[in-house]
């Protein structure tokens, strides 16, 4: 895969933060962002038949394993911050009946 | 002693998990002991290495010092980890004052210490990264915490911006790891010096900064800041407006000083940047009308005004914009406090609607007095030190000169329109049993004073420069009376008025949907100015 076509991936996750005004849709959009920069590190610390980073006999001719590394602490804190802000999500239903960004906004005015 | 930087990060985090776990009855006495032993270390760690900030630098867990974990110390991050240390302490006996603290509450509030000196500390750039994610998801536990709908929203979309701005950031980390093979500072800065000014270095440099720029609360993508530190409990907004806002600055320089040999000019950038974040956030906090609504603009303003500074590579310039970095955690936190005390007593944030403050709780006003006169610049307060050394430090620029003098008018205005609170009869009860609270404020008051008058030690113990300028003359006293009465005919006769323009303004919110498109505009700019130009 080419690391051009994750920068696509990036670009989509922030078309979408731009122009989506439902709450859950900008967390998954976050996500894809998430995505693409995983994929972008993944990508340029692999090459073609590379083997995999274990320990064994043939230690030879194997991937970057620090990318790898970096990488799975990055997953954590993207799940983290997916299901914080899905929280956020349920209790903002919970407190305005909407996850919409406008919509959300307009209650509060009514609200206050 | 070498192992002291783990300690600093990891007694908070335990303390936290203890206070958490076993739900003791006494747990403020805890929490202060390891408050005490922290503050202690600190000292200890700082006595030792003074002089010599170069062995500080440990590679945890034996791995290779160009990939490890790695930590390391100078006096510019000794300073900042004192000033933490501080602010915590601070938050810790003005919550403590109200009597029974949540557990899970302050569970949150200490593990945060420790993830704000371990980002303080950080010496690889992925470990910045981790911190700088882990102050986002915390900070907006911290936010929602109050759980009224108005935080929950403010907490989203603190942490969806945020976090998209830390990812821009982890991209640069990327293009720096595949082109040196490092993401150690120390060995980085040494690399740097030597490389080439690529297209890629600048690429990284600027999505970098991009990241930065979102958790400093820049001009275009600073419409986070406002509600998140408006909406959360008092003792956390003056956490956040204080210091935790401060961490973005401290990056800004930590991420130059490694490109400060790659030849990329960023001073005209992030001054302009700068200026226009402090004009915007003076316009919006003159129209409010929200008591935290007002400080919390100023905050966006007063993070401008050490732009304008620290984008300066004029020494003298940038350790003033680093002091008023300092100068405003002190005075921000303090009135954000004292507005906290405010808040409950009378339970309304209206301005309009708070009378009587100087005959209810005087001791109360007269520490907001001196925060009031330090942000806005009086001669023998700290806010007037920092503001005169940028001030003399850009006069020759006739333009650079006036944004200056603007927002200081600006400030002036709201704050004279904040001042409304102290006159008028006395209309609440005030029962003054909160010593706790006064001692917070005085010793906050305290520090602003001693600042303001003896800034000189300071200056020259941390950053190793001395100010021989004598900043305190009549001129000085001139012109911050025509400041004043300026800001005073601009309340009097624009303001106070309210006309449609102000309500206008006053309603504006942002929509997540156009902050990010800013966003993406912003990073376009950058790549327009620093690849093009």
């Amino acid at each position: 895969m080419n690391p051009i076509l994750t920068f696509v991936v990036i670009l989509i996750g922030f078309y979408g933060l731009s122009t989506s005004d439902n709450i859950i849709k900008s967390v998954f959009c976050v996500t894809i962002i998430e995505s693409g920069v995983i994929l972008l590190f993944l990508n340029l610390g692999n090459f073609e038949g590379g083997g995999i980073p274990i320990l064994n006999d043939q230690l030879v001719n194997i991937v970057d394993p620090l990318p790898q590394a970096l990488m799975i602490t990055t997953i954590v804190i993207g799940s983290t911050v997916t299901a914080l802000s899905l929280m956020l999500c349920i209790k903002i239903f919970h407190h305005y009946g909407t996850v919409e960004w406008a919509e959300v906004l307009r209650r509060e005015d009514v609200k206050s | 002693m070498i192992h002291i930087p783990i300690l600093l990060i990891f007694l908070p985090v335990i303390t936290s998990i203890l206070v958490y776990l076993f739900k003791w009855k006494h747990m403020n006495i805890i929490v202060l002991f390891s408050q005490l032993l922290l503050t202690i270390m600190a000292v200890i760690y700082f006595g030792h290495f003074y002089g010599q900030f170069e062995n500080t630098h440990i590679v945890l867990g034996g791995w290779d010092h160009r990939i490890g974990i790695s930590l390391a110390n100078d006096t510019l991050s000794m300073s900042f980890i004192f000033l933490s240390i501080f602010t915590w302490w601070m938050v810790l006996i003005y919550e403590f004052s109200f009597g029974k603290t949540k557990h899970t509450f302050l569970f949150f509030l200490i593990f945060l210490q420790g993830v704000f000196l371990g980002l303080l500390q950080s010496n690889d750039l992925f470990n910045l990264f981790v911190f700088l994610e882990l102050t986002t998801i915390i900070v907006t536990i911290l936010i929602a915490y109050k759980k009224h709908g108005e935080s929950f929203r403010a907490a989203i979309y603190y942490l969806l911006l945020n976090t998209s701005g830390v990812l821009i950031f982890l991209i640069g980390i990327i293009l720096i790891y595949f082109t040196f093979g490092t993401i150690n500072i120390v060995y980085l800065h040494e690399t740097l010096t030597t490389a080439d000014d690529t297209m890629v270095v600048r690429l990284s440099y600027l999505f970098l900064m991009a990241g930065i720029s979102v958790k400093t609360a820049l001009f275009p993508v600073f419409t986070w800041l406002p509600k998140a530190h408006g909406v959360a409990q008092s003792a956390i907004s003056a956490l956040l407006s204080g210091l935790i806002v401060k961490g973005g600055v401290y990056l800004f320089f930590r991420i130059n000083f490694l490109y400060d040999n790659v030849g990329i000019d960023y001073t005209d950038f992030f001054f302009v940047i700068g200026a226009l974040t402090a004009i915007v956030g003076v316009m919006f906090a003159v129209s409010q009308k929200d008591i935290k609504q007002i400080l919390a603009f100023h905050t966006v303003s007063q993070v401008g005004i050490v732009m304008m500074g620290i984008s300066s590579t004029d020494a003298n310039i940038f350790y003033g914009g680093v002091l008023h970095t300092f100068n405003h955690a002190f005075f921000k936190s303090l009135l954000f406090l004292g507005a906290g005390v405010i808040i409950k007593v009378y339970r309304t944030k209206k301005v309009g609607e708070i009378r009587g403050v100087m005959s209810t709780m005087p001791v109360v006003s007269i520490f907001m007095i001196i925060g009031m006169l330090s942000i806005t610049g009086a001669p023998f307060f700290n806010g007037f030190i920092s503001k005169s050394i940028i001030k003399y430090g850009i006069q020759d620029t006739t333009w650079k000169y006036w944004a200056l003098y603007a927002v200081n008018i600006g400030t002036a205005t709201s704050f004279i329109k904040m001042s409304q609170i102290f006159f008028g009869p006395k209309t609440v009860s005030y029962p003054m049993k909160h010593m706790a609270q006064n001692i917070t404020l005085m010793s906050l008051a305290f520090a602003c004073i001693v600042l303001g008058n003896f800034y000189i030690p300071f200056t020259q113990n941390f950053f190793g420069i001395a100010y021989d300028q004598e900043f305190i003359h009549i001129g000085a006293f001139i012109d911050y009376g025509v400041t004043l009465s300026l800001g005073f005919l601009f309340y009097r006769y624009i303001i106070s008025k309210d006309y449609r323009p102000i309500k206008t303004l006053r309603e504006y919110k942002m929509s997540f949907e156009t902050a990010n498109y800013l966003f993406i505009i912003y990073l376009v700019t950058m790549v327009v100015y620093f690849i093009w130009i």
